[in-house]
């Protein structure tokens, strides 16, 4: 089989939300020793972007894309092992602790972009939700993360990711990381607000900030 | 014993309260408590509330009681006092009704997702909601309200639940966004697929609350009314919530514009008509006068 068509079948699994397709082809991507991040690169990210463009065109609701994050972690998961440490590390545009902010349970946006930050080379820290706003800091400190993402859906726990930034200020640990935030009640203008280095309004265009903010 | 919502529906249109939580928090509620708590610590200031609609022309107010489930409560660590919480909202609402005017009881989602998506079952939800709708009816209310669902199964888990021990009208809303190719829920339900199941369950009133902005629940009333010949309800958001730089929280539609498409509303077959998020007594009031105009 060409790498062209497991990309292609990769893509599918995703898209389909197919488990155990995306596991599949991804044993078999070990199997056939392809290159891990073309891979992931050429097969599963195109189809994960897919899925947040069918969700932003109304034609994906939520079971279809939880299906396609779901496939997504599958397929990570058998390929990761497969990648040796000094490769993952070669490609890591560095760590990002991501997270939903304490009070807000809502998750499935943030996993979204967890989900396409680490297929982009990104090396991420995913505390769930409900997180502690502390509990940030402490995780971009001990793993040395660059960038600091939280979500937030409800206009009552966004206020967080403004109390995050003061904490950060009083801290005195303002000046080392990117803060980036998202969340249906969040913009541009919200971020600049509160004195944010980065939002998207989707998973895709925070990748795209994302790698901006590391690279300065 | 209490005179049929459903009759008044049938005689015209039913105008329903706004929202509770956000005049709460005007009255002191904290951002992160648990409001059904009020119902215990504070009934006076959910009962002003309740007045404030009645007053302002409100047929039906609907309880504190919509994240009263044990899955919700157990988030502030007070799912045991589910039944308490529940039934001291329906009883100071009651209290405080007025002769020809109606309670309802409210229930909303639990934040948790069915399998596969989530780890609950239907079997388990319906009990939580049988919880709660016992709590609501041994309170004293007039009828149910299942609302702001956005997932079918769900709200059909909800009123299972709340059939299998309470003898009142049970009455459900779900909500949802408009998309390029028409209103659905957050779990991909179409208008017609809700009709479609609310009937085969003979529910006798149904219909949509949140997320859409009046002039959108236009449309979204149109389309149940294509499909169905129950009496509709409609409680339209205010917009959308816009956090200032202070903290505040303000809606983006404004109470002239919100209450303009009232008689659309009306007029696309909506029996039922109220607020939902951002909505207050002043909208509520300009709204029964809309309804007045009309006559």
């Amino acid at each position: 089989m060409a790498k062209e068509d497991l990309w292609r079948e990769a893509r599918e699994a995703i898209i389909g939300g197919d488990e155990d397709k995306a596991r599949q082809t991804a044993r078999r991507a070990v199997e056939l020793e392809i290159d891990l991040n073309e891979m992931i690169e050429r097969g599963y990210v195109p189809g994960i972007q897919k899925a947040g463009e069918l969700w932003e065109a109304g034609d994906y609701f939520l079971p279809e894309l939880i299906a396609s994050a779901e496939s997504m972690k599958a397929a990570m998961a058998v390929l990761r092992p497969g990648m040796s440490g000094s490769n993952i590390k070669a490609r890591s545009l560095g760590g990002v602790v991501i997270g939903t902010v304490e009070g807000d349970i809502h998750d499935i946006g943030k996993n979204l972009v967890a989900a396409l930050l680490q297929a982009n080379g990104f090396e991420v820290f995913d505390l769930g939700a409900d997180v502690k706003l502390e509990k940030f800091i402490e995780k971009a400190e001990a793993e040395k993360a660059g960038i600091i993402c939280l979500s937030a859906l409800l206009t009552t726990t966004m206020l967080n990711q403004k109390r995050f930034i003061e904490l950060l200020t009083v801290r005195r640990l303002r000046e080392k990381y990117k803060v980036m935030v998202g969340g249906a009640p969040a913009n541009q203008k919200w971020a600049d607000d509160i004195g944010a280095d980065g939002y998207a309004p989707n998973a895709a265009l925070a990748v795209q900030k994302a790698k901006r903010l590391a690279a300065t | 014993m209490n005179d049929n919502i459903i009759d008044l529906a049938r005689k015209r249109t039913v105008l329903m309260d706004g929202a509770m939580g956000t005049e709460l928090m005007s009255r002191s509620l904290p951002q992160d408590a648990c409001p059904e708590v009020w119902n215990i610590e504070k009934p006076e200031i959910v009962q002003e509330v309740h007045l404030s609609y009645y007053k302002a022309g409100s047929d039906v107010v609907t309880t504190n009681s919509f994240g009263g489930n044990r899955l919700k409560l157990a988030a502030h660590g007070l799912e045991s006092r589910a039944y308490e919480l529940n039934c001291a909202a329906a009883a100071l609402a009651r209290a405080v009704k007025p002769a020809g005017k109606f309670v309802a009881g409210s229930i909303g989602p639990t934040g948790k997702l069915l399998k596969p998506q989530g780890d609950y079952t239907e079997e388990q939800f319906e009990a939580v909601f049988s919880e709660q709708a016992q709590a609501l009816t041994d309170g004293g209310v007039d009828f149910l309200l299942i609302e702001t669902m956005y997932d079918l199964r769900e709200a059909m888990a909800a009123l299972h639940g709340a059939r299998r021990i309470s003898p009142l009208p049970v009455f459900v809303t779900l909500t949802f966004n408009r998309t390029p190719r028409g209103y659905f829920t957050f779990m991909g339900n179409s208008v017609a697929q809700c009709v479609l199941e609310l009937e085969k369950a003979d529910v006798a009133a149904y219909g949509a609350n949140c997320m859409i902005d009046s002039r959108d629940m236009v449309g979204l009333v149109r389309a149940f009314r294509e499909k169905s010949y129950r009496p509709i309800i409609a409680q339209a958001n205010a917009g959308k919530p816009e956090v200032c730089e202070d903290g505040s929280v303000k809606y983006s539609q404004g109470i002239d514009d919100y209450v303009r498409f009232i008689p659309d509303l009306v007029k696309a077959g909506a029996n039922f008509v109220g607020g939902c998020c951002g909505t207050n007594p002043a909208y509520i009031q300009k709204a029964a006068a809309a309804l007045i105009s009309m006559k």
